[in-house]
C-alpha cells in the first residue's frame, strides 16, 4: 500500500508526451520553495499496487506519444518498494514510467531497480552547494549527487531541472555552477523552472511558516533568459 | 440530366450525373491531400482592405449596444432588399447581403410577431405599421402553437422543465444542400421539384400527408424561382451549373444567403462544403485559370461573408444562447465509408481563414475527427486550436456508422446527411428539476405549484436510493410523453405557418427527419443520484412542505473522475430517457434523437432549479453540457474526458457536448509539444468512441483581463460548449462561470 496526496490525469508537462502523474506523500526535504507542502505529511489515502494499476491503464490511449506515468511526490523514490511492486503490471501493459525525484534518498536496492525500470528520471538539482542546500532544502547534498551517477553509469535517461527563485539563485553564475556541478552526468535535457506563488496558499491553509511568503515569482522574461543562457553553453561544452 | 453539362468538363462520370447525388460526385472526384500547411497563402491586399472595413463596421456594432441598425420599414425576405455590398460591388468577391448594408438587420415575424416588437424595441426601434397591418390578420407559429399547447405544456414551459422550445423563435438546424445550386443549377433542381409533384398528385389517395407535401413542394418551387432572382440581382444567373471555383462558392452562397433571408432559426449551419469546393478550385488551378493566392482569396471572401450573417434577436434569446450567435457552422475533413480520409487542401484553406481574417467565433469550424485523418492535417488544426481558440472536434468514426459520409454539423454538434435529412430542434428538458419535482410529489420547488402529476411527496430525513429512483423513473416517463407531444405541436406548427421553403428545397423531396429532444443539468443529476446511493442525504422541507433544502454526510463518487460507480449511473439515466421518448410517435413519422447539450444557457437552467441533492445550492449555474460540474473533476482533464466517454452515443444522436479548457503553458512546454499532445489527447479521447470535444488554449490571466476591460481582446475568442462565442458580448455573469469552470493549469 502507499499514502497518496493526489492524482493529475493530464500532466503533460511532467516528462514526454501526456502523463498520468501521481503524487506520493512524504519527503525527507523541506525545500523553502516547495510548491506541495501539502504532500510533507501522509493524507490517509492508502491505494494498493493494483488499484493504481486499474486507474492508470484507463488512460492508454493517451499515451502513444511518448507518454505514460509520471510518479512524483512528495518523494516517490521513498515508496521504491511500491514502485517496484506495481511495475510488472505496468509493464504487461506496456506501459512505462517516469520518476521526478529530488533523488534525496539511499541508494537501496529497491531504489536502485525503481530507478533501473524507470524510462526516465527526472531529477531536481535544487541548490548547486552543500550550503545551500542544506539551508534551503535541509537535505543531504550527495545523496541526488549519487542518483545522478548512478542513472549515469547505468544509461537511465535522465532530466535534470531547477527552480529558479529570485534572489537566490537568479544570476548566470548560478548557472554556471549548475553545469560545473553536472558535467559528469549524462542527461538528455536541462530545464529550468521559476518559482511561483500558486502553492501559497497551502501553507495558509496548513498554517505552517512560508519562508519565501514575500518572494515575487520569477519573471518569464528572465527565466527563458537564464534557459537560453543555459541551452548556449551546453551546447558550447559539447 | 440525360446529357453532361458541359460546366462538368473535366469531372469523373458517376451516378452523380443522372441524379442528384452530392456524396457520389465528391468520392469520384475530390483529390486527397497528404501533405502540410507549406502552399497555404496568406491575405490579398483586398482581402486585407475588406477586412478593414468589417473591424470599422464590427466597431461601430459594438459602440451602438450589439445592433447597428434595423430595417424596420418591411418584412425581409429574399426580394425585399437592394442588393449590399461589403465594400463595393467591384471589391466584394463573393456578393450577397442579408440586407442592403452590412450589419444591418431585417425583421423577420413569421416565428413570432411579438418577440420581433420586442428585439425592436430592446435596440430603440420600432416596427413600422406597414408591418404591423401585415401581421394583423397573419398566424405566426407562435400564436399556432399557443393556440394547440395544453394547460400542462404551458405549465411545464413556465416552470423550466421544458425550457428554450423553439416556440416564440425560428427552429433552424436544418442545412440546405446549397452544394446542389452550383453542380447542377437551379432550373435542373426546379425541374425535379415539379417532377416530385406531379408524382406525388398523381397517387390514387391524396392523404393528410400527401397534401401537405404537395403544399410543401408549391412553396419550395416559388422559392426556388426568387432565389434565381435574388441571384440575377447581383448579376449572376443561377440557372445553369457553375462553370468554375469562384461561381461554384457564389452560387452555394446564394443559396445560403436566401434561406438567412428567409429564416432566422437558432443555428444555421452551411454544411459540408469545402471538399467540394475543392473539386473546382482544383479544376480551375489545373486549367491554369486559377493560383493559390486567388483561392485562398475566394475561401476568405465566403468567410467573410459568413462572419457577417445576423438575425434580429431578443435580449432574452441572447440571454438564454450568450451572445449574439449564428452557428454557421462548417464542417470539414473526416472519412469516406470507403475508409479514405477526405481531406483536401481546401479543407486547410478554411483553416487558414483564422489566420488570414483573425481568429473569431463564426464560422463555426468543425473539425470531423477521425484516427485516419492524415497526420499532418491533424498537426495543423492543434496548431491552429493552439493559435486562435476557434475550432471544435467530432468524432467522425462515431458519427460516419449512423450519418454515412456526407453529413454534417447543424449548430455544435447535430449531425444530419446532407440534403436527406432534417431536424425538428426541441431544445431541452431539465433532468436536475424533474428530480426535484419527484422528490416533491409533482410540485415545483421554487414556485410550490402542482406540475406534475401528483403522487406521495418525499418525508423529511435521509433519501434512499431505491426509492427516489423508481419514483424519478416515473416521472422521467411523464416527462418524456409531454416532451415529445409538445413538441409535435411546435413542429406542425413551424411546418404550417414558418416552413423553410428554401432550405427544404435543397432537400429530397421524401426527406428523413429527425427530431431532437434535448437534456439539461445531466452532471447535477447524475451527481444527485450518486449523493443519495453512496452517501447520507437528508432531504429537509420548508415552511410550505416543498424539499427544498439538502444536507449531505460523507463523501460520494463524482461524475467526471473516471469513476464507474457514478459514471454507469449517468449512462444508464440517459439509456432510460431515450427509450420513454421513443415510446410516443413523433410528428411527420419523425425518428427521435437525443442530446446532451447546453451553449450557456446551462446558466439559465440552472436560475431555474432549487438546490439539489448533489450539495449544489439554489440558482447556481450547471454544467454546460454533458460536462462534469465545475470543481467536481478531482482528477484532471484526462479523467474528465475518460467518464463523457462513457456515454452511448446510440443513445444521444444529436450530440454528446464536451468542453475542454487548458493553458498553453499546461498543454505542454513548447509549441511542438503542445501540438503533439493534443493531437494524442484527441485521438485518445476519440478512440473510445467519444462524440464531441471543444478545445479552449487559453490562460486565466486574459480571460480576466478581457473581462474587465472589453476592448481590450476585441477579437479574444473563447468557446463555451460546442461553441465559439465572442468573450465580450457575454454578459458578466456568464464570463464569471466561465472563468471558474475548472481550468487544468499546470506551471
Amino acid at each position: 500500500m502507499a499514502d497518496i496526496h493526489s492524482f493529475e490525469s493530464m500532466a503533460a508537462v511532467d516528462g514526454k508526451g501526456l502523463r498520468y502523474a501521481l503524487f506520493f506523500t512524504s519527503c525527507p526535504l523541506r525545500c523553502i520553495y516547495c510548491h506541495n507542502p501539502d504532500s510533507w505529511q501522509k493524507s490517509g489515502n492508502d491505494y494498493s499496487a493494483e488499484e493504481i494499476f486499474n486507474k492508470v491503464k484507463r488512460y492508454k490511449p493517451y499515451f502513444k506519444n511518448g507518454g505514460g506515468v509520471t510518479f512524483s511526490g512528495g518523494e516517490p523514490l521513498l515508496h521504491a518498494n511500491f514502485i517496484n511492486e506495481i511495475y510488472p503490471m505496468l509493464k504487461s501493459e506496456s506501459i512505462t514510467y517516469t520518476l521526478d525525484t529530488s533523488g534525496s534518498v539511499d541508494l537501496t536496492n529497491d531504489v536502485k531497480d525503481a530507478l533501473l525500470h524507470a524510462d526516465l528520471v527526472i531529477l531536481d538539482i535544487k541548490f548547486h552547494s552543500p550550503y545551500d542546500y542544506s539551508k534551503y532544502c535541509g537535505g543531504d547534498f550527495d545523496k541526488f549527487m549519487n542518483v545522478g551517477r548512478f542513472c549515469t553509469q547505468n544509461n537511465i535517461a535522465l532530466w535534470l531541472r531547477t527552480v529558479i527563485v529570485p534572489g537566490i539563485n537568479d544570476k548566470k553564475s548560478d548557472i554556471d555552477k549548475y553545469l560545473e556541478l553536472t558535467k559528469d552526468f549524462n542527461y538528455e535535457k536541462y530545464e529550468l523552472l521559476p518559482f511561483h506563488t500558486m502553492g501559497f496558499f497551502k501553507y495558509e491553509k496548513l498554517n505552517i511558516d512560508n519562508p519565501l511568503s514575500d518572494c515575487p515569482p520569477l519573471d518569464q522574461k528572465k527565466l527563458l533568459e537564464l534557459q537560453n543562457y543555459l541551452n548556449n553553453s551546453i551546447k558550447a561544452n559539447k | 440530366m440525360s446529357q453532361l453539362r458541359k460546366e462538368w468538363d473535366g469531372f469523373n462520370e458517376g451516378v452523380w450525373t443522372d441524379e442528384i447525388n452530392l456524396s457520389n460526385f465528391i468520392k469520384a472526384n475530390y483529390t486527397a491531400y497528404d501533405g502540410d500547411a507549406s502552399f497555404l497563402q496568406g491575405p490579398t491586399e483586398r482581402t486585407e482592405k475588406e477586412m478593414k472595413r468589417v473591424h470599422e463596421l464590427l466597431i461601430a456594432e459594438n459602440e451602438k449596444g450589439g445592433v447597428l441598425d434595423v430595417d424596420t420599414s418591411k418584412v425581409l425576405t429574399l426580394l425585399t432588399h437592394d442588393p449590399g455590398y461589403v465594400v463595393d460591388k467591384d471589391t466584394d468577391i463573393i456578393k450577397g447581403l442579408q440586407t442592403d448594408a452590412p450589419l444591418k438587420r431585417g425583421v423577420s415575424p413569421f416565428s413570432g410577431f411579438r418577440s420581433s416588437i420586442q428585439a425592436c424595441q430592446a435596440y430603440g426601434y420600432e416596427i413600422s405599421d406597414k408591418i404591423k397591418d401585415e401581421f394583423l390578420y397573419r398566424t405566426t407559429h407562435n400564436s399556432g402553437v399557443f393556440r394547440a399547447y395544453t394547460d400542462t405544456m404551458k405549465k411545464a414551459r413556465h416552470a423550466g422543465i421544458l425550457t428554450g422550445l423553439p416556440d416564440a423563435y425560428a427552429r433552424g438546424r436544418i442545412i440546405g444542400d446549397y452544394r446542389r445550386i452550383a453542380l447542377y443549377g437551379m432550373d435542373y433542381l426546379i425541374e425535379q421539384k415539379k417532377e416530385d409533384k406531379d408524382k406525388l398528385g398523381n397517387k390514387d389517395i391524396l392523404d393528410d400527408e400527401t397534401i401537405r407535401l404537395l403544399e410543401d413542394l408549391a412553396r419550395q418551387i416559388e422559392f426556388m424561382v426568387q432565389l434565381k432572382s435574388l441571384a440575377l440581382s447581383y448579376g449572376c444567373d443561377i440557372s445553369n451549373p457553375a462553370k468554375n471555383a469562384y461561381e461554384a462558392i457564389q452560387w452555394l452562397y446564394f443559396g445560403y444567403l436566401g434561406a438567412i433571408k428567409e429564416q432566422n432559426g437558432a443555428a444555421n449551419s452551411i454544411g459540408r462544403i469545402a471538399e467540394f469546393i475543392d473539386i473546382y478550385i482544383q479544376r480551375d488551378i489545373e486549367k491554369g485559370i486559377l493560383d493559390e493566392i486567388h483561392a485562398q482569396e475566394l475561401i476568405d471572401d465566403l468567410v467573410i461573408k459568413l462572419r457577417l450573417v445576423r438575425h434580429l434577436r431578443t435580449p432574452e434569446y441572447n440571454d438564454l444562447f450568450a451572445g449574439d450567435p449564428v452557428w454557421v457552422t462548417i464542417a470539414l475533413a473526416g472519412v469516406t465509408g470507403e475508409g479514405k480520409h477526405m481531406v483536401s487542401k481546401t479543407s486547410y484553406r478554411v483553416l487558414q481563414t483564422l489566420y488570414n481574417l483573425g481568429s473569431s467565433a463564426e464560422p463555426n469550424i468543425t473539425v470531423l475527427w477521425s484516427e485516419r485523418l492524415p497526420q499532418h492535417f491533424k498537426e495543423f488544426c492543434a496548431k491552429v486550436s493552439i493559435d486562435t481558440d476557434s475550432i471544435q472536434y467530432e468524432n467522425d468514426d462515431v458519427m460516419r456508422r449512423m450519418y454515412g459520409d456526407d453529413y454534417a454539423i447543424a449548430c455544435c454538434v447535430s449531425a444530419m446527411k446532407m440534403g436527406k435529412q432534417m431536424q425538428f430542434f426541441g431544445a431541452r428538458c431539465n433532468l436536475a428539476k424533474i428530480l426535484l419535482m419527484a422528490l416533491n410529489g409533482g410540485r415545483d420547488e421554487i414556485q410550490g405549484e402542482q406540475i406534475a402529476p401528483k403522487s406521495p411527496a418525499f418525508e423529511e430525513g435521509i433519501l434512499d436510493f431505491d426509492e427516489v429512483y423508481t419514483a424519478y423513473k416515473e416521472y422521467l416517463k411523464w416527462l418524456a410523453k409531454l416532451y415529445v407531444n409538445t413538441m409535435n405541436i411546435i413542429h406542425y406548427m413551424h411546418d404550417k405557418y414558418a416552413y423553410e421553403r428554401l432550405m427544404m428545397s435543397l432537400h429530397d423531396t421524401d426527406v428523413e427527419r429527425l427530431m431532437a429532444f434535448g437534456v439539461s443539468g445531466f452532471s447535477v443529476a447524475v451527481d444527485s443520484l450518486s449523493a443519495i446511493k453512496y452517501a447520507k442525504v437528508k432531504a429537509i422541507k420548508d415552511d410550505r412542505g416543498l424539499i427544498t433544502d439538502f444536507e449531505i454526510k460523507g463523501d460520494y463518487p463524482k461524475y467526471g473522475n473516471d469513476d464507474d460507480r457514478v459514471d454507469l449511473l449517468g449512462k444508464n439515466l440517459i439509456e432510460f430517457f431515450y427509450k420513454e421518448l421513443c415510446k410516443t410517435p413523433a410528428y411527420r413519422g419523425a425518428k427521435h434523437t437525443l442530446s446532451i447539450l447546453t451553449i450557456t444557457s446551462n446558466v439559465m437552467y440552472g436560475r431555474k432549479t432549487g438546490a439539489t441533492p448533489d450539495g449544489r445550492k439554489a440558482g447556481e449555474p450547471f454544467a454546460p453540457g454533458a460536462n462534469p460540474m465545475h470543481g467536481r473533476d478531482c482528477e484532471g482533464a484526462l479523467a474528465s474526458l475518460n467518464s463523457v466517454a462513457k456515454l452511448n452515443y446510440a443513445c444521444c444522436q444529436d450530440g454528446i457536448s464536451n468542453t475542454f479548457s487548458i493553458t498553453p503553458e499546461a498543454l505542454g512546454k513548447d509549441e511542438d509539444n503542445r501540438i503533439d499532445n493534443l493531437v494524442t489527447m484527441l485521438d485518445g479521447y476519440f478512440e473510445q468512441d467519444a462524440h464531441h470535444l471543444n478545445v479552449n488554449v487559453l490562460n486565466r490571466e486574459k480571460l480576466v483581463a478581457a473581462m474587465n476591460d472589453p476592448t481590450l481582446y476585441p477579437s479574444l475568442t473563447i468557446r463555451v460548449s460546442g461553441y465559439a462565442v465572442n468573450f465580450n458580448k457575454l454578459t458578466r455573469d456568464k464570463q464569471e462561470e466561465v472563468i471558474a469552470r475548472t481550468f487544468h493549469q499546470a506551471m
